[in-house]
């Protein structure tokens, strides 16, 4: 079983420290970020960078991942058996037992579907393009796949459609998600039922709050606390503002953001209002535009690197000429793999060639620095100093990542922020990182046009000829 | 420069800047076992050598690398020259450092590459002249140039700038001219060179598929006495049983206390019949290049994990294999199967990754076997396990004949 504990008295919509503990799975110290997968990885992170160089143990993964192939073929995860408290899932991705694995439907951020959900089914997007996954079908992937923590889906409406969600349609979302809730719980019960006492870690469930005000989901949240609670081990939020929406009575359960921050700024004000833990895409999007991350918490004093008039940018722009000849490190004291074996120059080069090296290096920095971030963030909450630090941030660094300068490896489908439902279906074939990204990576490419005689000249390759 | 040279007197001597410590001779092939000794640490030989083309290999790290027991690897001074630049490398303090490797590097000289990516580039006496890509001024490669951008590299081995075409080139005049003159330019090459304390400069047997011209090649290169010695010029198309035959005259009159490279050969098979030839180091990007589109090395032959074949097989790539990919989870490896490498090659750059460590690992690793049957005296018994697992249905012909011609009978 799950297990979450907070340390000392909470506070509503305060910053809090809690430990999460799943049997046989690393401990997390909240608040905290989860891995964010693709297909089973992070991003450029294979597994034994991840081991070595990363302190991630924690993975989200989206069911629709993994289920490209329709009936009669079967997904391949389904033919791994659970055994020994394992997620099937687990070791097909050939993560450690110890990893504490997250389900959900859907991968994060979701692609926008062309469709909307019904009652009975969730809009997803696989590898092969757009279908619809009966509600049925991911309770029993569930109970198959046996993951640490299954979100419960949310019969979700896009953040820009929210504001002006009829009536109705608000309705129809906290029917469906309650109905889901409760087929889910259902299931979990079933499971446990079957295992009996064995002592291995049944299944643990998240439930969502729906994002939208308080009024709009008072019926789905009176059932959340007269019907499920005790039930379920966690919530999901999609919104800040849900944080401000929970029930009193469920106050202490783990409360897991999928949120989207846009920066750190963002990141901490969550926090401040007693989030728990976070999926982050922001992190894997700065390394796709080559910005090494380069903030810490809590900042270092002012008048250091200014006297507070000029604010310091969130990340390194690696691309910058400036790093072409600087051994100086990303980050300037980071511990990290990259940090310590290599070197701004390197960075440089390697994305300037396109080499994949460039976003496996900057990738593991990144993690390197968020994991300091939030050890910071709860160092500082221990202290009583979180609020004072969160204000000092926000006047020592930049509000905003930095503007990208340059493309990193090429959009990817799954990265499209389809404008909404009435859009023609976009055909995710620009999943294909790899293709996409195959001209870049071309084994002996002819010198850019843009390298004149001067240049190669400049650069040792011989020299222009005068006869 | 005139168009053509006189003769002239001989270069300075050269200095080394490696041992070669020979350990074993297969007594019925040509096959050696040695150890290279380089600048940066002991290399074992026979040996194959990865290609960083821009001083990365593929998305792996150099930690990676040596985790894949690679002590040798290549890196492309054409593409260095252009990125990062000589003036960079040199504020850098070289290619080593650049890279974060600790290990040893190999550069070519970077006229191969640009006699074959650059259209017009065109070969005379003083060197490759060709048209710059971006406003078609007029440029020009030297022997001087090569060495001095493979000087700021600070590569442990060098190559000479040699005059190259192609080996299948039917003008046997400008094949001869072409040898004189990577003879000439090697010359220069020893005259310019900066660093022969630190660098070890390799001269390159040209000639074609022309044996008299190898044999007059070897014979001038011989004498100018660099630390090693390269095979150039055979990884153009040219038949096997050429290359072979091509490969076996060279080696029969080379010093056996120096190295001896073949340059961009780096099939399997290519490599088991050219050390039973008397060939010691290899390069080639296939195993690298075939990797990212999803094809894995194993003992009969490649895999492609994108084949739907794989989308349930959990087994890993190669059952035998001990790269940190196949390696189970309890001897400390990441226990990847096949069924997952389908799920994410040409979809995570992971895949590629994953698939680019196993197939370095197995080069290498073919590479230690062989040494290891040489040391133990059993080499043509490993080329017969291997060609028999490879070709069950039988060897191919030129592979029969090239190992016929040393004394090794494979069905
Ligand atoms: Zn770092
Ligand atoms: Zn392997």
């Amino acid at each position: 079983m799950l297990t979450f504990t907070l340390a000392g008295a909470s506070q509503r919509l305060a910053p809090r420290l809690g430990t999460l503990i799943a049997k046989g799975r690393t401990p997390i110290q909240t608040p905290h970020y989860i891995g964010n997968t693709s297909r089973g990885v992070i991003p450029h992170i294979t597994h034994d960078n991840q081991r070595k160089h990363t302190a991630i143990r924690s993975l989200y993964m989206g069911l629709e991942d993994f289920i490209e192939k329709l009936p009669p073929r079967k997904p391949p995860i389904y033919d791994i058996p659970y055994e020994n408290d394992i997620s099937p899932l687990k070791v097909f991705a050939s993560h450690p037992p110890s990893t504490l694995l997250i389900l959900s439907p859907r991968r994060f951020p979701p692609v926008e579907t062309p469709t909307a959900n019904t009652n009975t089914t969730l809009s997803i997007c696989t590898s092969v393009g757009f279908r619809s996954l009966p509600i049925s079908q991911y309770i029993d992937a569930t109970a198959k796949l046996h993951p640490d923590i299954v979100i419960s889906p949310c019969d979700f409406v896009p953040p820009a459609a929210k504001q002006n969600a009829s009536v109705k349609r608000v309705e129809k979302m906290s029917d469906r998600t309650a109905v889901w809730l409760r087929d889910m719980l259902a299931m979990k019960k079933e499971v446990r039922e079957e295992q009996g006492s064995g002592g291995n870690n049944g299944i643990s469930v998240f439930a969502p709050i729906l994002p939208v005000e308080g009024e709009r989901q008072r019926y789905y949240l009176d059932q959340l606390v007269e019907d499920f609670k005790g039930e379920v081990s966690g919530l999901v939020l999609y919104d800040c503002g849900s944080l401000g929406e929970i029930p009193e009575s469920l106050e202490e359960l783990p409360r897991l953001m999928l949120s989207d921050p846009a920066n750190p700024r963002e990141l901490l004000q969550q926090i401040s209002l007693g989030a728990d833990m976070f999926v982050l895409p922001f992190v894997s999007l700065a390394t796709d535009a080559g910005i090494a991350l380069g903030f810490v918490f809590p900042p270092p004093l002012l008048g250091k690197d200014g006297n507070g008039s000029t604010r310091v940018p969130l990340g390194l722009d690696t691309w910058n000429e400036e790093n072409a000849t600087d051994v100086g490190s990303l980050q300037e004291g980071c511990q990290c793999y990259a940090c310590v074996k290599h070197h701004k120059a390197y960075l440089h080069h390697l994305l300037s060639a396109k080499e994949m090296l460039a976003w496996v290096l900057i990738q593991i920095h990144n993690h390197y620095v968020m994991d300091q971030f939030f050890a910071g963030v709860r160092s500082s909450i221990a202290n009583g100093t979180f609020e004072e630090d969160r204000q000092a941030f926000e006047r020592y660094y930049e509000a905003e990542m930095s503007e990208k300068t340059n493309q990193g490896p090429r959009v990817r489908g799954y990265q499209f922020k389809s404008k909404g439902g009435g859009e023609p279906k976009k055909n995710p074939k620009g999943y294909n990182k790899l293709d996409d990204m195959a001209e870049s990576l071309a084994e002996a490419p002819v010198p850019s046009p843009s390298v004149d005689a001067g240049d190669l000249e400049e650069h040792g390759l011989g020299q222009v000829s005068k006869s | 420069m005139a168009a053509e040279q006189p003769p002239h007197q001989m270069p300075r001597p050269m200095l080394s800047a490696l041992r070669f410590d020979l350990l074993a001779k297969c007594s019925t092939t040509k096959a050696r076992a040695a150890i290279l000794h380089l600048p940066h640490g002991p290399v074992p030989l026979p040996i194959f050598m990865p290609v960083a083309t821009q001083a990365s290999l593929k998305g792996i790290t150099p930690e990676q690398l040596a985790d894949q027991n690679c002590k040798l690897c290549l890196n492309n001074t054409y593409h260095l020259g252009l990125k990062p630049g000589q003036a960079v490398l040199d504020k850098i303090g070289g290619a080593h450092k650049l890279q974060g490797w600790e290990g040893n590097i190999l550069t070519d000289s970077g006229g191969f590459q640009m006699v074959s990516l650059l259209k017009l580039a065109k070969v005379t006496e003083e060197g490759v002249r060709f048209l710059s890509p971006h406003d078609g001024t007029p440029m020009l490669l030297t022997p001087e140039h090569s060495i001095s951008l493979q000087n700021s590299i600070g590569s442990d081995i060098i190559m000479q700038l040699d005059d190259v075409i192609a080996t299948t080139s039917p003008d046997d005049e400008r094949m001869t001219e072409a040898m004189r003159r990577s003879v000439r330019w090697l010359d220069r090459c020893i005259e310019a060179h900066k660093k022969p304390e630190s660098q070890n400069l390799f001269c390159i047997i040209q000639g074609g598929l022309n044996l008299k011209l190898r044999r007059e090649c070897c014979g001038e290169m011989v004498k100018r006495d660099t630390p090693g010695i390269a095979i150039g010029g055979l990884s153009g198309g040219e038949e096997k049983d050429a290359y072979c035959k091509v490969v076996n005259e060279c080696t029969g009159l080379l010093p056996e206390r120096k190295p001896r490279y073949v340059m961009g050969v780096g099939y399997p098979e290519d490599l088991v019949v050219s050390i039973a030839l008397g060939a010691d180091m290899f390069d080639c990007v296939w195993p690298t290049r075939t990797a990212r589109f999803g094809n894995a090395i194993v003992p009969s032959g490649t895999l492609n994990l994108r084949n739907a074949v794989y989308a349930n097989d959990f087994t890993s790539i190669d059952k035998d294999c001990k790269c940190t990919t196949c390696r189970s989870q309890s001897e400390g490896g990441l226990g990847i199967t096949r069924a997952y490498l389908h799920h994410i090659v040409a979809k995570e750059t992971v895949g590629a990754h994953l698939l680019t460590m196993h197939n370095v690992f197995y080069q290498l690793d073919l590479m230690r076997r062989a040494r290891e049957a040489i040391l133990e005296d059993r080499y043509p018994d490993f080329v017969k396990e291997f060609f028999e697992r490879l070709y069950p249905g039988g060897a191919p012909e030129w592979a029969k004949e090239a190992l016929g011609s040393v004394g090794v009978v494979v069905p």
